[in-house]
């Protein structure tokens, strides 16, 4: 009688965790974020050869559907900010198919040369994204 | 007076009526109104006028200047990657503080709620009617007669800002070391007198947003861009009559 009291509270508890589980996923409606399949959450923010070019991994893997191989280690390194170190991290060598230009050619993406302002955020952008301070902005000294 | 001989007048612009005249034309307004009302429509513009209205590019071979020093900005290519405002600010010592050119940003609205960042950079316009120089107490601020170039002369500015509220462009701002007003004059201290033939800002643009050139020079890049018959061109802020000389257009 006792042992079986307590596997019945074992059952409700189980119950309430799963219904929990269930409950949240279904409450929430979408598929938790996860770094290890999609990649790191944070934006890639890169300041060479121009300041403010920003990369996010979800726009191309959870809602494009692609995975790690399909630029790792080919196209990018897995480092952050490896790319930028290249002295051909241009906008020329994607529009020869290096880098972002593989896909983004107009066939199966944008066109490397379309739609600058979708990765570009620009110096206003870069210091948004890392919170630096804008600069040549100091307050007028009367 | 005839519509023809009004239309020989110079045009003042709106902005510096005095309020009476405002009234009288107001009230004027509304009595033709009053008796056309149902009636046909009275235009009170000439139709050769209108037809010279439609676009903010004028027609070639109406520029007043020699050379007639123009920019096109190609706004969609503009990344905002601010070298033009490092090169300007380095070539013609612009203070932390103010600027001769920036680059202004907005968020549009595109398909299913997307959002697209707009970058416009902006600079002084050199208006054919410069509002500024026509309030400038001391003719500190002037039209160069030859190139048009809207130029400053330091020494007669008395800093009373008068030309910084007359600008429809915000293009002007008080530099503490020199007590006066400074703004864009297209390099032409700094690099167009020395033989350059570009501004600092577009011989620094990586992504050819910045054109400049001369409207007189048929064979310009610049000339030949604002002329293209499947582009659209625009102006900022047509409606003050300044007939600026910055044309923006997306190729």
């Amino acid at each position: 009688m006792k042992r079986n009291n307590k596997s019945v509270m074992n059952m409700v508890g189980l119950a309430a965790v799963v219904g929990l589980l269930v409950f949240s996923s279904l409450s929430f409606g979408e598929e938790a974020y996860d770094e290890g399949t999609y990649g790191p959450q944070a934006p890639i923010v890169w300041a060479k050869p121009v300041k403010g070019v920003v990369f996010v991994h979800k726009i191309h893997t959870m809602d494009a559907g692609l995975t790690c191989d399909n630029c790792h280690d080919k196209l990018f390194e897995m480092a952050a900010g490896t790319a930028e170190k290249n002295a051909d991290f241009t906008m020329d060598s994607l529009y020869k198919g290096k880098y972002c230009g593989a896909c983004h050619d107009g066939q199966m993406a944008f066109a490397a040369n379309t739609r600058c302002t979708s990765c570009h955020a620009g110096v206003k952008g870069y210091n948004r994204l890392t919170g630096a301070a804008p600069q040549g902005k100091a307050p007028v000294k009367h | 007076m005839k519509i023809d001989d009004l239309e020989k007048l110079e045009n003042e612009g709106a902005e510096n009526l005095p309020s009476e005249e405002r009234r009288r034309f107001l009230r004027f307004g509304l009595a033709v109104t009053g008796v056309f009302v149902g009636g046909s429509v009275l235009s009170l513009t000439s139709a050769r006028k209108a037809q010279s209205d439609m676009g903010p590019v004028p027609a070639t071979g109406a520029f007043p200047y020699k050379p007639h020093y123009t920019m096109v900005i190609r706004q969609n290519r503009c990344i905002d990657c601010e070298r033009c405002l490092e090169a300007c600010a380095k070539t013609n010592n612009v203070p932390s503080y103010g600027y001769r050119t920036t680059i202004l940003q907005r968020e549009r609205e595109i398909e299913r709620g997307a959002k697209e960042r707009v970058f416009m950079p902006v600079l002084c316009n050199h208006c054919n009617r410069p509002p500024c120089v026509r309030v400038c107490p001391t003719t500190a601020t002037y039209k160069d007669k030859k190139n048009g170039i809207v130029m400053m002369d330091y020494k007669r500015c008395i800093g009373c800002k008068t030309c910084m509220a007359a600008c429809p462009y915000n293009a002007r701002y008080f530099k503490e070391e020199n007590r006066a007003i400074d703004k864009c004059n297209f390099c032409y201290d700094t690099r167009l007198s020395k033989g350059e033939s570009k501004t600092a800002c577009a011989a620094a643009c990586p992504a050819g947003v910045r054109i400049f050139g001369d409207l007189t020079d048929y064979d310009s890049e610049a000339y030949k861009l604002i002329h293209m018959p499947d582009k659209v061109v625009w102006v900022l802020r047509p409606e003050t009559g300044a007939m600026p000389n910055v044309f923006y257009m997306n190729d």
